[in-house]
């Protein structure tokens, strides 16, 4: 009897992944335990391994597939055991399927018949995408019952129809429809993600994303041969630009800059920098200590620490503090929850491993969710002030410049500081310019006084 | 095939000459003054009064037609007017002597007809009968109308008035009509007064007349039958078929005395010399005269005369003796009546194809002048009489005018009371309380005692009954028929191998022990008059089953079936039932004029109830709820079926039952595919199911569409619910069969639920071949699998034998075949 290695279910909010790369190939011996795949969700890449000894006789997929969670993607068994059983449905029979998507077991074609003069009878091919080939109305009205989109399915009807069966195979793997997203997907113009964010992965209306996504903008620097170059919009990249296009049309969006003198903030960076080894502390940096005041001033600030939903504004008594992330694989924002229970360096400690698995591909796609407030910092790429986009549905998110001396008038003479711009945005929706002033003068006094915070 | 009547070679070669009986031509030689003192002033007056009547009411009717107006009455009447202006001698001479028990049929031209007949009944009803009658009919609509507008001094004057309101509102199609304004010019009638339908297909009347007289004679009523035709349906081969129907040999040879002699029918020629555009002597007939044709039919040349039909006393005297042989059972008879129409065939037709003197010639000679001008030699009337006659005429259609065209008085039908009398839908298992008359229907029957051997129940154990043990589908036709017989004393069945034969396909076998003559006899080989008859039998108020052995002989019955059994009931407003049942065979093995399901051919004609039993227990059921209504049946058959044991129900019960029309019957349950089959292809439809549970692991819920109209569709359309597939098969060619309305209808119905769309596999759109060919031409249950697989679903590993795609389907149209 063969094992199935099964797509694992990376995190709750984790529906399908991409297989990256088969690390064994058909016929190779593996151990419990051995990677036999490295896969990548939206947020991250991770290695599935071997739940059984023995031989790899088959793989569902190829590299490259965008594969449900909890699918089989490949046998380990006997060499020559028949492993039908555990193909999936909607999987080649093969191990090295020759399409980039993953092709239904196809209907034999049928002989040439000896009726003269009539057209072939063709065999029936299974098409990906129903446009082409039609929806029967019975697949239409069970699609739209069951929340499907029936434009994603592979029709197995005659000449590719999306029929019935397609969609009830679909449906059968995918998570449920809110009475609101089913609503939504039935009135049009609206698909649903595989994965919702909702309880057991329900599809919230808010999880719904326009059917003509707008072309993602694909061309960049031009090669060598002066082609464009086409970059499918997939994985993270399409999380990113959905986000931020839902990010700019779905809020109201307005950013204040102010800065604030360092030079108290840097000499105690310094002071701690040079005690750091003989009192055991960590390598506190400017952002922990801009991290730091900020929760510390959003704890009096709660109209800022909230989630704007449509039609109420929820404000939490707990600081989920996201860090906006650079990584290989674009921007990221892993999420340290319970941050204002944190002393400084108990903060640092935890914000410098964070960073680390989100620029290792291998963080844990929970710790990607969940935020309250996001700090991103561009400092260190030199730019003095730039105009955030909100993590929505956070209803701020405050971007950090980087140092620049700043003429001040000090005792009637002119002298140059060492200062930071920070750069607030706030969804205007929820938040209006004033509030957000006030917290934003708050939080530069406060890092003006930085040793002060750290007695609060 | 009586055997007893012995086709002897050596008299029938025996040299020798025929000779013919001389047929007198105007021999009739009374003067009008002599017939009016035998009939009396007041009978003769009455006859110029009713000329009068009729001239001006179709006067009224062409200065509609032609100048919008009557008597500074404007109208507009878009509909037809043909008038008999010249004629009129004719109509009142015929009905003088008639009474309501004899029977008038008409034509397209029978106006004058409707009013003679109509005012002979009025002269000769006493006052009570004739309130009673025109109180009773349509719940006295007409009658309390006529009696709110108009003063009349006596009912007879009342009467007058009630006649003329009643076919002027039926001409113009309003609802006091005497049909509801649903019959019209070309089809008014009123039975009570023995007028009965008139009929725009020219002969029309020939073969229905016949059918009525067959009705008399069966059923001993009193009265003959007229069949008022024109000159010109001397060339419809319906009327041919008509003339010989009624002359049989076999109604004075075989029929039992009692009702021995030919039918008490009068093939009355209205002869006018112009059909259409065509003028009958001379150019598009070859009899010179008409009354020859009599003796082409039987040796008493069907007594047939040539009266003068612009002398009312002439057609009244020829009427009354030729009347009197009816009645010593010498029928039937044939008059060629002379006269002539002065306007054209319609108020289109400008008469380009005769002379404005040959005209002139005939209205010089204009029976009504000339008729007035005898009775006032004879000193019956002066000239300021007839001048008065001329003014109350006058006033009676003036007034019956105003009425029928005044909207708030006479108004249209609502459309929907049409649908309402589109059907019968009575349950009327006897039409007269007289016992039936039967010869042997006891255990000594042949019939009976071969059933009671056999096994009711075509399952037993699990296995079928062999077939010469098993209650046949035929059996159930034989009881179902039987029963009826043994109820019904009007019932009567006949067609073109029913006696003795006992059937091509043995239905009726032991009918013929069972039966008199005079309830089954063979037919001639007349399609048309065999259905024409019935429905004049069946109009009449008795019942008839007839049959056509192949359904492709119902080309020969085409007009007797598309436009008379059809239409009479709603023509009629629902005066008329029509309990006919017209059994067809659907054959095979006997290529192309003897194979082919023309299911949709009836079911396309309103009007008709369609049903196609194929197990013994529908055949038995289905024939006793058709033969228990009041509505025309077409009832399919197959040939193939005749000795197929009962598979679905336990058995045929030996009692009565009836299997109600509109439900299609679920022969198998499943879930996967809806089947849904005509006719014996059910059978090849399950064999097909089999395949697909067996090979495929796809269950069909199979149904068997034995009612074709009407037609319950919800069972089909919660099955189709069900199983989001449907496939549909028949034995019919597939282009623009029933099977394709019924796909059609689901598509519209369960439109969402569909999950293909719904695929016909019908016989190809060939001819039918020979038997050895058939596998390549009618459905198979290959085939019906090749179509799911290729249409509808794909069948794993299937490979098709057959193209049944869409693509070849497009291929096989552009081509036409």
């Amino acid at each position: 009897m063969a094992t199935a290695v099964i797509m694992p279910r990376q995190g709750q909010s984790v529906e399908s992944c991409i297989l990256v790369e088969w690390l064994v190939q058909v016929g190779a011996k593996v151990e419990v335990g051995t990677p036999v795949a490295s896969i990548e969700t939206d947020k991250a890449v991770f290695e599935v391994e071997s739940p059984a000894a023995g031989t790899l006789i088959e793989l569902f997929f190829e590299a490259g597939a965008d594969i449900p969670v909890l699918t089989n993607i490949a046998a380990i068994g006997n060499p020559g055991e028949d492993v039908a059983g555990l193909r999936p449905s909607g999987a080649a029979a093969t191990s090295a399927p020759a399409a980039a998507a993953p092709v239904p077991a196809a209907v034999p074609a049928p002989v040439a018949v000896p009726v003269p003069a009539t057209v072939s009878t063709e065999a029936p091919v299974a098409v990906v995408g129903a446009a082409a080939s039609g929806i029967s109305p019975r697949a239409r009205r069970v699609a739209a019952e069951k929340g499907v989109d029936p434009a994603s399915l592979a029709g197995s009807g005659p000449g590719g129809r999306v029929i019935e069966r397609d969609v009830l195979a679909a449906a059968a793997t995918q998570p449920r429809l809110s009475a609101v997203a089913k609503a939504e997907v039935q009135r049009g113009g609206l698909t649903a993600p595989a994965q919702g964010s909702g309880p057991g992965g329900m599809v919230l209306a808010a999880d719904l994303t326009a059917k003509s996504a707008i072309a993602p903008a694909a061309v960049s620097a031009p090669v060598a041969s002066g082609e464009p170059v086409t970059i499918p919009l997939k994985g993270i990249r399409k999380l990113i630009a959905q986000r931020m296009r839902d990010s700019l049309s779905g809020t109201a969006q307005i950013t204040l800059n102010m800065s604030f003198d360092a030079t108290e903030l840097l000499a105690y960076r310094a002071k701690v920098k040079d005690q750091a080894e003989a009192l055991g502390l960590p390598n506190i940096t400017v952002n922990d200590l801009i991290a730091f005041v900020v929760i510390k001033t959003l704890r009096q600030h709660p109209d800022l620490n909230a989630h704007f939903l449509g039609d109420r504004t929820v404000q939490y008594p707990y600081v989920n503090l996201g860090i906006a992330t650079d990584t290989e694989r674009g921007l990221m924002v892993p999420v340290l929850h319970g941050a204002d229970k944190l002393s400084l360096s108990a903060l640092s400690n935890a914000i410098k491993p964070l960073i680390k698995a989100c620029q290792g591909g291998a963080i844990n796609p929970d710790l990607l969710t969940g935020g309250t407030f996001t700090i991103t910092n561009m400092g260190m790429l030199g730019i003095e002030s730039f105009t955030p986009v909100l993590n929505v549905p956070e209803v701020a998110i405050l971007g950090v410049g980087g140092l620049f001396l700043k003429p001040v008038l000090k005792h009637g003479e002119v002298k140059h500081v060492q200062a930071i711009n920070l750069s607030l945005t706030v969804d205007h929706q929820t938040v209006d310019g004033a509030p957000a002033a006030r917290f934003l003068k708050a939080l530069c006094t406060g890092l003006e006084h930085v040793e002060l915070m750290l007695a609060g | 095939m009586p055997k007893h009547l012995i086709v002897d070679p050596s008299k029938e070669r025996k040299p020798g000459l025929l000779s013919f009986p001389d047929v007198p031509l105007n021999q009739y030689k009374v003067t009008v003054a002599q017939e009016a003192k035998k009939l009396g002033k007041a009978n003769v007056v009455g006859m110029l009064e009713d000329m009068v009547l009729i001239r001006e009411f179709e006067f009224m009717l062409n200065e509609i037609k032609t100048a919008g107006a009557y008597r500074g009455i404007a109208y507009n009447h878009p509909g037809p007017a043909h008038l008999s202006m010249g004629q009129e001698a004719s109509s009142v001479g015929q009905a003088y002597y008639l009474g309501v028990e004899d029977h008038i049929f008409g034509s397209h031209r029978s106006h004058g007809e409707i009013l003679a007949k109509g005012m002979s009944a009025i002269r000769k009803l006493d006052d009570d009968t004739l309130m009673g009658i025109m109180k009773g009919f349509m719940g006295g609509e007409c009658l309390s109308i006529v009696e709110k507008h108009v003063k009349a001094g006596d009912v007879k004057t009342l009467a007058r008035q009630f006649l003329v309101y009643g076919a002027l509102a039926e001409i113009f199609a309003r609802k006091p009509g005497f049909n509801r304004g649903l019959g019209g010019s070309m089809h008014a009638f009123f039975t009570p007064f023995g007028i009965y339908p008139n009929n725009a297909l020219v002969g029309g009347s020939a073969d229905i007349a016949a059918g009525a007289a067959l009705f008399k004679k069966v059923n001993g009523k009193a009265g003959i039958v007229i069949a008022n035709i024109g000159d010109a349906s001397m060339g419809c081969g319906p009327v041919w078929e008509a003339l010989n129907f009624a002359a049989m040999g076999q109604f004075s040879t075989l029929w039992p005395k009692a009702y021995k002699g030919g039918l008490p029918i009068i093939f009355n020629f209205m002869n006018n010399f112009y059909g259409m555009g065509g003028q009958t002597v001379g150019e598009t007939m070859g009899y010179d005269v008409l009354a020859r044709m009599g003796a082409g039919v039987n040796a008493e040349a069907m007594h047939a005369e040539r009266i003068d039909g612009y002398n009312p006393l002439a057609v009244a005297d020829a009427i009354k003796r030729k009347t009197a042989l009816l009645k010593k059972g010498q029928g039937p008879v044939l008059l060629d009546t002379l006269t002539y129409r002065y306007s054209g065939h319609s108020p289109s037709d400008a008469s380009s194809y005769r002379g404005k003197d040959e005209v002139d010639m005939w209205q010089q000679q204009d029976s009504i002048e000339w008729f007035a001008n005898e009775l006032k030699a004879a000193k019956v009337l002066d000239t300021a009489a007839v001048e008065s006659i001329r003014e109350i005429i006058a006033a009676v259609t003036t007034q019956a005018l105003k009425l029928a065209i005044d909207d708030s008085v006479s108004p249209h039908v609502e459309p929907q009371f049409i649908e309402s009398v589109m059907f019968s839908n009575k349950r009327k298992p006897v039409l007269d309380s007289r016992k039936p008359e039967l010869l042997d229907v006891s255990e000594n029957n042949p019939r009976i005692q071969q059933i009671a051997r056999r096994s009711r129940a075509g399952v037993v154990d699990g296995k079928p009954v062999a077939k010469n043990k098993v209650y046949q589908y035929r059996d159930g036709i034989f009881e179902a028929i039987l029963h009826r017989f043994k109820e019904d004393p009007t019932m009567v069945a006949y067609g073109e191998e029913n006696r003795d034969w006992g059937g091509a396909f043995a239905c009726y076998r032991g009918l013929t022990e069972a039966l008199p003559y005079n309830r089954l006899f063979n037919s001639p080989i007349s399609e048309a008059a065999i259905v024409g008859t019935g429905v004049g039998y069946a109009l009449e108020g008795g019942r008839a089953l007839v049959e056509l052995m192949y359904c492709d002989f119902m080309g020969r019955a085409g007009d007797e079936i598309f436009n008379q059994m059809s239409k009479w009931q709603s023509m009629s407003a629902g005066v008329l039932d029509m309990p006919l049942v017209l059994r067809v065979s659907v054959g095979s093995k006997y290529g192309a004029q003897h194979s082919q399901d023309w299911s949709a051919l009836v079911n396309h004609i309103p009007g008709l109830k369609v049903v196609f039993p194929v197990t013994p227990y529908d055949a038995k059921g289905m024939l006793n709820t058709a033969l228990a209504g009041t509505d025309p049946v077409v009832f399919f058959e197959s040939q193939r079926l005749y000795d197929i044991g009962e598979m679905f129900e336990t058995e045929v019960p030996e009692g009565y039952y009836e299997v109600p029309f509109g439900a299609p019957a679920k022969r198998r349950d499943g879930s996967d595919i809806t089947i849904i089959t005509i006719g014996a292809t059910l059978y090849r439809a399950l064999e097909a199911a089999d395949i697909l549970q067996s090979k495929y692991g796809m269950s069909a819920d199979v149904w068997d569409c034995r009612s074709i109209n009407p037609l319950d569709y919800e069972p089909l359309v919660a099955s189709v619910k069900k199983t989001g597939r449907v496939l549909l098969s028949s034995d019919a060619c597939e282009r623009g069969s029933v099977m394709q309305g019924i796909a059609a209808n689901l598509a519209q119905m369960a439109f969402d639920d569909l999950d293909a769309p719904p695929v016909v596999v019908g016989s190809r759109n060939w001819i039918t071949p020979a038997y050895e060919l058939e596998e390549a031409f009618f459905p198979q249950p290959g085939w019906l699998i090749d179509a799911i697989h290729e249409q509808i679903v794909p069948l794993p590993g299937h490979v098709s034998a057959t193209s049944q795609t869409a693509a070849e389907k497009m291929r096989q149209n552009r081509l036409g075949v």
